[in-house]
């Protein structure tokens, strides 16, 4: 949990916005260190978290998380944090053992036409636990919903409509019904192109409709520079429940071993 | 051309309000649904994007029995036991039923949140069919749609806007609160109206116009300030003494061809080369009078 990126967005895991969808996104650049980010602080703000992890492997982000303080194994034996491996689970499904059928929610992989629907079932049903009424789940806050990455779906088949829809129906069960949380990473790496349909670039678009607040992450401009890793566009694209039209803000950041500094444009501490 | 829009959308009009990601018309599109609950007319709502509870904030009061949201947000695919409204139900006789279910007498103004969602899940030349359908059918007086314009090709976005009476594009604004319209309107003459237009929305969903956009600002022409002296004012001295200037004014230029200059190149001195010239008589050759015989 990085604490200027908490200042910048005005949330602290003692008191955030419930009901928010906030997207990640990064073009030519790596915003996976806001998906470690979003973890610590959700597991920190006691929520329920259901971790979509396509990507990286279990010890990977057990191993960043623990630098930032946090737990994962520990969070997933008392059943606070629901981990699906995506790696492990799509090489049950395409290399299939007798023993092991593996569970239903990537079936996207068997035929990529049929869509997230079992996907969507598989987290609706995780997250639908902890509200059940049973006695241990009290404890736990509002269901978050975490996936790293949305776009590696896409070049696994799926359509952009389907994600667009498996997206819809997450935030409307999570973030309308339980008002929890969620928080998804698209990665955009090529041009736009107009024609394209099917692109991460009309993805990301799509999913900015939808979202409350969206992190974008690209390179510096002038190119690569040792002190500064990058910025960060932050823009909130709902209106907040008073109504107000918050600005868009720009910054610059850092990542470090333990955590990662976020500073306004030019200030820099190399520089100043 | 914004405020005479949301008196009325004239009757068999469809009106598209068209967005992008770095503005959303959800509030605009609001505010027409609240201009005709003002009206006394009978409002039905498809919303796809947001829940029913987030669409009814801000449209609460007396008139809210006449505004009947169908929503389509918890489950549009069908994919739970109970769906409220699908994407597959949109079609000219369902949602016809729909409405004289539930109407009253008085005039009927559909609203769809968003064009874009049912877009994505019906090809765009079912959906013009059925968009045409429920214009001529009689059942809804007028339609009111939200398109995300950067969701889609521009070819289904022009097919789309080109069944449309009128098309608002939105965008934002130079501050923070205001935001930009373009309007184009087609009247049943044929008439093509357009407009360009800076405008606030609300707490209370009023839209409120705050006059034409201007490309650029227009130049400030108050009472004219005193010259300021540049001189003043400064740790150095940029002042010239009347000697100074004196000796500026007498400086020649280098580059300057002034009168002196001139009569030293005609006048060369003695150190310069000198040119003899002796004319040739095959020099004197003139084409119109080679044997210089012609008496001219």
């Amino acid at each position: 949990m990085y604490t200027e990126l908490n200042s910048i967005l005005n949330t602290s895991p003692e008191s955030f916005t419930k009901g928010d969808f906030i997207l990640l996104s990064d073009k030519q650049s790596d915003a996976s260190f806001l998906i470690h980010h979003f973890l610590s602080f959700y597991l920190r703000a006691k929520c329920k978290v259901c971790f979509l992890a396509m990507v990286q492997s279990f010890s990977h982000y057990s191993t960043v998380s623990q630098r930032l303080g946090v737990s994962l194994a520990q969070a997933k034996e008392k059943g606070q944090l629901v981990f699906l491996e995506g790696l492990q689970e799509s090489l049950s499904i395409l290399i299939p053992q007798d023993e092991h059928t593996g569970s239903q929610a990537m079936n996207f992989l068997r035929d990529p036409k049929l869509g997230l629907q079992d996907l969507y079932e598989f987290v609706s049903s995780k997250v639908k636990r902890s509200c059940g009424g049973e006695a241990e789940s009290e404890e736990w806050g509002p269901p978050v919903l975490l996936v790293d990455d949305l776009s590696v779906l896409l070049t696994l088949g799926v359509t952009v409509g389907a994600v667009l829809d498996f997206s819809h129906y997450c935030q409307a069960t999570i973030c309308s019904k339980l008002q929890g949380n969620m928080v998804m990473l698209v990665r955009c790496d090529q041009e736009e192109d107009e024609g394209d349909n099917e692109s991460p670039a009309c993805l990301l678009k799509g999913l900015t409709h939808q979202s409350s607040l969206t992190l974008d992450v690209q390179g510096l401009p002038t190119g690569y520079c040792r002190d500064i890793h990058g910025q960060v566009e932050v823009c909130w694209q709902r209106r907040q429940g008073d109504g107000q039209n918050t600005q868009n803000k720009l910054f610059q950041y850092k990542v470090h071993d333990k955590g990662a500094s976020f500073f306004a444009r030019g200030t820099s501490s190399a520089v100043l | 051309m914004l405020p005479e829009l949301l008196k009325d959308v004239e009757a068999g009009g469809l009106l598209i309000i068209q967005d992008s990601v770095r503005y959303s018309g959800r509030q605009l599109l609001k505010s027409f649904v609240k201009a005709a609950l003002n009206r006394e007319e009978t409002v039905h709502f498809i919303g796809f994007e947001f829940s029913e509870d987030e669409l009814r904030d801000g449209l609460k009061g007396p008139f809210a029995k006449r505004l009947h949201i169908h929503s389509a947000f918890t489950d549009p695919l069908g994919w739970t036991d109970h769906p409220v409204f699908t994407v597959h139900q949109f079609n000219a006789e369902e949602i016809t039923h729909l409405i004289k279910q539930t109407s009253h007498a008085s005039a009927v103004t559909l609203v769809i949140d968003s064009l874009s969602w049912i877009l994505r899940h019906v090809s765009p030349s079912v959906f013009c069919r059925t968009l045409q359908q429920l214009r001529k059918g009689g059942a809804v007086r007028a339609i009111v749609g939200l398109l995300h314009a950067d969701m889609h090709q521009k070819g289904i976005v022009g097919s789309v806007c080109h069944l449309a009476t009128s098309v608002i594009t939105v965008a934002p604004g130079m501050k923070a609160e205001e935001a930009e319209a373009k309007i184009t309107k087609r009247s049943k003459s044929g008439k093509v109206l357009q407009d360009e237009e800076i405008f606030v929305i609300k707490e209370d969903l009023s839209v409120i116009v705050q006059g034409k956009s201007h490309q650029t600002e227009p130049i400030q022409t108050g009472p004219e300030e005193q010259k300021m002296d540049p001189t003043a004012n400064l740790t150095f001295n940029l002042r010239l003494s009347d000697a100074e200037r004196q000796a500026k004014e007498n400086l020649s230029l280098p580059f300057v061809f002034s009168k002196e200059k001139k009569t030293a190149l005609l006048h060369s001195g003695p150190s310069s080369g000198r040119i003899l010239y002796e004319p040739d008589e095959n020099d004197d050759y003139d084409q119109e009078d080679p044997d210089d015989d012609l008496d001219v």
